[in-house]
């Protein structure tokens, strides 16, 4: 497997084949004398921004407070809840737990469901 | 035998690449200035069209990804994000012309002028977007987009002589005013040769569940479609051709270009014409409006379907919200929709290297396409359009300023 | 202590010599169960490629172009890397001991 060709940037699915953004970073550890292990992909926010210029990182947090949902730290995944890597990611995971789906459901309910005819997550 | 049904698919995208009020209007004015001269430059763009299309419905059906999610999986977020900003600037103007299309078309039917008309209409277009589902949008815009059939008719009455025509088909130089017929042979590629049309078609096949059993029927959908989006433009060139410049008649101004339908059917050429420009611009608009939001959410991964409730693709149905808001706001200033058409065309022809050179890559990607990569023939066109969209990127800003 | 992998990608990396071998371009990796252990780094020693390749379409031919060995790569095992400084990435070995990469 190659982390670059294989993994970022690709779309994580989780458990109900449900699309949940795209693999925007990825953590490895590093020890002194150990091999590094890769323990969680980031998704979204932040680290996508880092990659095209350090300071529209700071932007990015910067506009994330003004609206939207409040997030300290950035969607991180454990490398453990990877089931496979293909075409696709798939993950052991529901995804809105884990934060993921954060800014989908503050436009959703903040939005889209004010507005007639967007329907309601509520339902189901 | 159901998959002949996808044949909408094709048509809708091909009316909103070649009836949208810019292909009209160069169409209009290449044939009020040159006669049948520029025809080849239809014929071109068709042919490139058909490739691409193929190209993007094959990629779609294969591998399951469309054309931008491959984009950002093969070249990274960074280069992701730059085409975006290219994309959502060009497409957005596209917008604001075909916006202006179809309240200019209200404006020569009612008499209220364009400037009333852009709200309601974007409005009417942010509805269908809302409420409808992808197979609606798909079978409605084609079969109202079928109205514009009437020009074939207009061609025809007006008696074109057949050979002239044919012989037309081969590029020639004019004698003179070549500098004009530069800028108009540029926009006419520059209309037919659109990038969302391709991203809309790949998005399309997706929505659509196409899967590798598709690939025979995609063929004949993008061959088809183009083929009649092509056919009809070059019918709006030689009733043109015939109507407006036996008399001297440029197409400055939009009732102008009705001219070349009423010349050929008194009674209903009016009528036929306004409800023509009225569909076309519709479905492109949709077609834009979609292609934009499904670049946003193919490219940062976020769910989308036209057949979801905006509630449960909340990003997706926000982008294409704000996107035809904001479309209506130039036109509500007063801002020529014509104007706009014109420098939409040319900074459309100017990015277009930046979507071509990624479908080269992508279309031999062995992950993605595995035995269904590109063959040495698709291959030899992508890089010829290639080619030409570079030609076509340095001469149309230039050409703009001399000859438009 | 935890660095980003795509932070890494284009990084200059220094030979035990300290002369420039290339920039850091690939990271192959194997799931080991629950985690996924780094196995080695891949290094392009074209800079005019790898510089591109981030921003434009060079990565995904890269793989033909190093198999036509019109720009040449290397594989550099994890044990023989030093990230300690994650911006300054250093070898433990000397560049005439790189291995080509398949």
């Amino acid at each position: 497997m190659h982390l670059i060709r294989d993994v970022l940037d690709k779309q994580l699915i989780d458990r109900e084949d449900c699309k949940m953004g795209r693999a925007s970073g990825l953590i490895m550890q590093l020890g002194e004398n150990t091999q590094p292990r890769v323990t969680h992909i980031v998704i979204g926010g932040p680290a996508l921004w880092m990659r095209i210029r350090p300071g529209l990182r700071k932007l990015s947090t910067k506009l994330a407070h003004l609206w939207g949902p409040k997030r300290k730290e950035p969607v991180t995944i454990p490398w453990s809840r990877v089931k496979t890597v293909g075409k696709d990611v798939n993950l052991d995971v529901e995804a809105k737990e884990t934060g993921a789906l954060d800014w989908e459901l503050w436009i959703a309910r903040h939005i889209i469901e004010r507005i007639p005819g967007g329907g309601s997550k509520e339902e189901e | 035998m159901k998959k002949i049904l996808q044949l909408t698919l094709g048509i809708v995208t091909s009316v909103g690449g070649f009836l949208e009020i810019g292909s009209v209007t160069t169409a209009a004015q290449a044939g009020a200035r040159f006669g049948y001269q520029l025809l080849w430059a239809i014929l071109l763009g068709t042919l490139c069209l058909i490739f691409l299309i193929e190209m993007s419905g094959r990629l779609a059906a294969v591998s399951k990804h469309t054309i931008v999610d491959a984009m950002r999986e093969r070249f990274g977020f960074p280069f992701f994000f730059f085409v975006l900003i290219g994309m959502v600037i060009v497409a957005f103007l596209v917008l604001v012309a075909e916006l202006g299309g179809i309240s200019f078309a209200l404006q020569i039917l009612t008499g209220i002028r364009f400037p009333w008309w852009a709200l309601p209409v974007s409005l009417l277009v942010w509805l269908l977007m809302w409420k409808g589902t992808f197979s609606l949008i798909e079978n409605g815009a084609s079969l109202l987009g079928l109205v514009t059939i009437s020009f074939v008719v207009a061609a025809f009455k007006l008696g074109p002589d057949w050979s002239s025509v044919g012989s037309s088909l081969i590029p020639s130089l004019p004698d003179s005013d070549k500098a004009n017929y530069g800028f108009l042979a540029v926009s006419i590629l520059g209309a037919s040769i659109s990038p969302y049309l391709m991203y809309f078609y790949s998005s399309g096949a997706i929505e659509d569940k196409w899967d590798r059993s598709y690939i025979t029927m995609n063929r004949i959908i993008a061959g088809f479609g183009m083929t009649f989006g092509g056919f009809l433009s070059m019918a709006v060139l030689v009733a043109a051709a015939l109507a407006l410049r036996p008399k001297g008649l440029q197409v400055d101004t939009f009732p102008q270009a009705a001219l070349l339908m009423t010349t050929a059917l008194p009674r209903w050429g009016f009528y036929l014409f306004a409800l023509s420009m009225l569909f076309a611009c519709f479905g492109a608009a949709l077609e834009i409006s979609l292609a934009i939001a499904y670049f946003f959410a193919q490219g940062f991964g976020w769910s989308w379907s036209e057949d979801l409730e905006p509630s449960q693709d909340a990003r997706f149905a926000f982008v294409y919200t704000i996107i035809i808001l904001l479309a209506a706001v130039p036109l509500m200033l007063r801002v020529d929709p014509i104007k706009v058409t014109m420098l939409s065309m040319a900074l459309t022809s100017a990015s277009l290297p930046l979507a071509i050179v990624p479908f080269l890559f992508l279309m031999n990607d062995p992950i993605y396409l595995g035995k269904h990569r590109n063959g040495w023939i698709s291959n030899a066109v992508v890089a010829i359009v290639i080619l030409i969209s570079f030609v076509l990127a340095i001469i149309s800003i230039p050409l703009q300023i001399i000859g438009g | 202590m935890d660095i980003n992998v795509e932070l890494l990608l284009g990084t200059k990396v220094y030979d035990a010599n300290g002369e420039k071998v290339g920039r850091i371009e690939e990271f192959r990796a194997e799931q080991d169960g629950d985690s996924c252990r780094v196995e080695a780094y891949l290094i392009g020693a074209s800079a005019v490629i790898q510089r591109l390749s981030a921003w434009t379409l060079v990565r995904p031919i890269q793989r033909v172009l190093r198999s036509r060995k019109i720009y040449s790569v290397f594989e550099v095992r994890w044990q023989d890397m030093d990230l300690s400084d994650p911006r300054r990435p250093r070898l433990r070995i000397a560049s005439k001991d790189l291995r080509h990469a398949r």
